[in-house]
């Protein structure tokens, strides 16, 4: 019983794992990463780069060439009605102010580093590329951050809810989404509960 | 939570929650079941819902259901000031709640860049360790439960119930501790916490070593574990496992070790790495890590520093309780922080402990106010549950316990 025929043996079933769903990835080479960023800094000791987020796959492709093989998160931010009117790293001021903000964070564990890619989308209809076949853990944070905000990945095998029920309505994490604005299930102000048969 | 709906799974619930379905016509030679597996299986540690296509007795595909626990721990962060937010990292990994104190009173105090004394740290180093023994225990008690090893829940209950009673010296708190927070730590340690703590380090080897004759030689957790749930080095790497799940495959990565915090630098220890790949490869490097933690408790005790255990900041902490009564500054500082809090500047930050289930990381957003507008917690679990399938497929059905068991996912962590 060793261990590679036990449990790794047949991986047929990992093809709809996504990798021929994916769009065929781009061709960059190392040190793209620099070429396709518009923007980049240190912030609190942590290295970013903003990318157009039409070229997030490159961006991501060229950051794996790098040597930031290694998938910490992927996330998003709401920066609806920031105080300071847009938020920072956009990149270029021109254009309508973006809204949401991609955030992907990356490791190099050869060298320790960390890298921080950011793509902005604009408020109407959130749409970026998948990267789930570059970085396999990103097929769930995906579906995460589609099931809270609202931000559509195209490529993505089984973009559907994660977290909450299907037939939930809105994107909770948005900055617009209200609290307290739902009925609490199960509580003794449920309307069911309050409508109880009279003979029961 | 959408795969349970698919279509082709007809649902009839049969005893103890198991449901069997058929998909389908069969093809000669080949009968493919679906089963539902969870969420209320007690092997599910929580509320994990599988459903696992079996072929006879062998996997052929397992796609993990999850959010029944998802309390939307990040929009409530959302909703708080900095400092209060720390009550929520308790019960986001509900077993490791100082893992994610931690974690995010390391991201604010980045995004602040503030650095914290040393007694803190090393009290810091301390809790953590103790609880990553204490999640340790809760992970090897069920997981021999699981495999029949009944007597394990017991033994580990027991030195589990220690650490809980250190936790209750040192915070006030057994579980959802709130102890490590931005700036430094709740409360100083009182002489009998640290005699509490150097008598558990005295006799904890002994009870790994009990823990061990139970297990490590037990010829059927041997037939359970060995080359079951293979995750190749590779593999480990692609779906990103932090933690024992990756050290199991040969990959020496430890974030104490690679970018330590708190001062770990300071401390001898070894990362725990096995090769093997397979469930009794991640046992080990767990018991391994009960060791190495050990080390580094007795190593913290010893040397722990003598000074404050805050940072001397007014605009982070409030001022020592004398000082209100004789400084009308203190009075304005101490009202400040309580009405209105503080602001981190205009950033971001990310800041990651090795917990006991892999990297828990917390990453904030700050848009200069005195609430985050962004708190992202990365729960290992989380991303750790998606190796399931690659680890199952193949194996037979009984062992997708023991290997469900091996992932340690905390359910609070994955769903958040």
């Amino acid at each position: 019983m060793s261990p590679s025929k036990q449990g790794g043996g047949p991986r047929a079933g990992l093809a709809e794992h996504g990798q021929e769903r994916g769009r065929p990835p781009s061709k960059t080479k190392k040190g793209d990463l620099a070429k396709i960023a518009i923007e980049r800094g240190v912030v609190a000791g942590d290295e970013w780069v903003t990318v157009p987020a039409a070229r997030i796959r490159e961006a991501v492709q060229a950051a794996k060439q790098d040597g930031f093989s290694f998938y910490s998160f992927l996330t998003c931010v709401d920066h609806l009605a920031r105080a300071d009117g847009r938020p920072p790293h956009t990149g270029q001021a021109a254009g309508e102010p973006p809204r949401f903000e991609m955030v992907y964070e990356l490791r190099d564990l050869e060298r320790s580093r960390l890298l921080r890619i950011r793509a902005f989308l604009s408020p109407g209809d959130p749409v970026i590329d998948s990267v789930h076949d570059l970085y396999g853990p990103a097929n769930w944070d995906e579906r995460e951050v589609f099931d809270l905000f609202g931000v559509s990945f195209s490529g993505h095998p089984n973009l559907t809810r994660i977290l909450l029920p299907d037939d939930w309505e809105g994107h909770p994490l948005r900055r617009d989404y209200p609290v307290g604005g739902d009925p609490v299930e199960f509580s003794e102000e449920h309307q069911e509960w309050q409508t109880a048969p009279k003979q029961a | 939570m959408a795969d349970g709906t698919e279509a082709g799974l007809i649902e009839a619930a049969g005893p103890g929650g198991v449901t069997i379905s058929q998909q389908g016509s069969p093809t000669p030679g080949e009968e493919i079941l679906t089963v539902n597996f969870g969420p209320h299986h007690p092997s599910t540690h929580g509320v994990l819902r599988l459903i696992v296509d079996i072929d006879g007795e062998v996997i052929r595909k397992v796609r993990p259901v999850i959010g029944y626990l998802h309390t939307g721990i990040e929009k409530t962060a959302e909703s708080l000031r900095y400092q209060q937010a720390v009550t929520v990292t308790d019960r986001w990994d509900y077993l490791s709640p100082l893992f994610n104190n931690h974690s995010y009173a390391l991201a604010v105090e980045k995004l602040m860049g503030v650095e914290v004394p040393p007694r803190a740290q090393a009290l810091r180093v301390i809790l953590s360790e103790l609880c990553r023994i204490s999640s340790h225990m809760i992970w090897l008690g069920t997981s021999g439960l699981e495999m029949g090893a009944i007597s394990m829940l017991w033994y580990c209950l027991r030195e589990r119930d220690k650490i809980l009673d250190l936790n209750e010296e040192i915070s006030g708190f057994r579980m959802h501790t709130s102890y490590i927070r931005p700036g430094g730590v709740f409360a100083d340690a009182t002489p009998r916490f640290l005699d509490l703590l150097d008598r558990f380090i005295n006799s904890f080897p002994a009870s790994i070593d009990e823990y061990e004759s139970l297990l490590s030689e037990n010829p059927i957790f041997k037939l359970r574990t060995q080359g079951i749930g293979y995750l190749s080095r590779e593999d480990a790497l692609q779906l990103g496992q932090t933690g024992p799940m990756l050290r199991g495959s040969g990959v020496n990565w430890d974030l104490r070790k690679s970018l330590p915090y708190s001062g770990y630098e300071k401390y001898e220890f070894e990362a725990a790495v096995e090769t093997a790949g397979d469930c009794y490869a991640r046992y080990k490097v767990r018991i391994k890590e009960l060791r190495e933690a050990t080390k580094i408790l007795r190593q913290a005790l010893d040397t722990l520093p003598d000074g404050p255990i805050n940072v001397d900041d007014r605009k982070l902490l409030p001022p020592p309780r004398e000082e209100l009564d004789t400084s009308m500054e203190a009075l304005i500082h101490h009202f400040k922080l309580f009405t209105e809090g503080y602001s981190p500047p205009v950033g971001d930050a990310y800041a990651a402990v090795e917990s006991g289930h892999g990297e828990n990381g917390t990453y904030v957003v700050s848009d200069g106010t005195h609430k985050p507008r962004r708190v992202k917690f990365r729960s290992a679990s989380f991303v750790n549950l998606q190796s399931t399938e690659r680890m199952a497929l193949g194996g037979m059905i009984a062992d997708l316990i023991a290997i469900i068991g091996t992932i340690d996912a905390v359910m609070g962590d994955v769903d958040r």
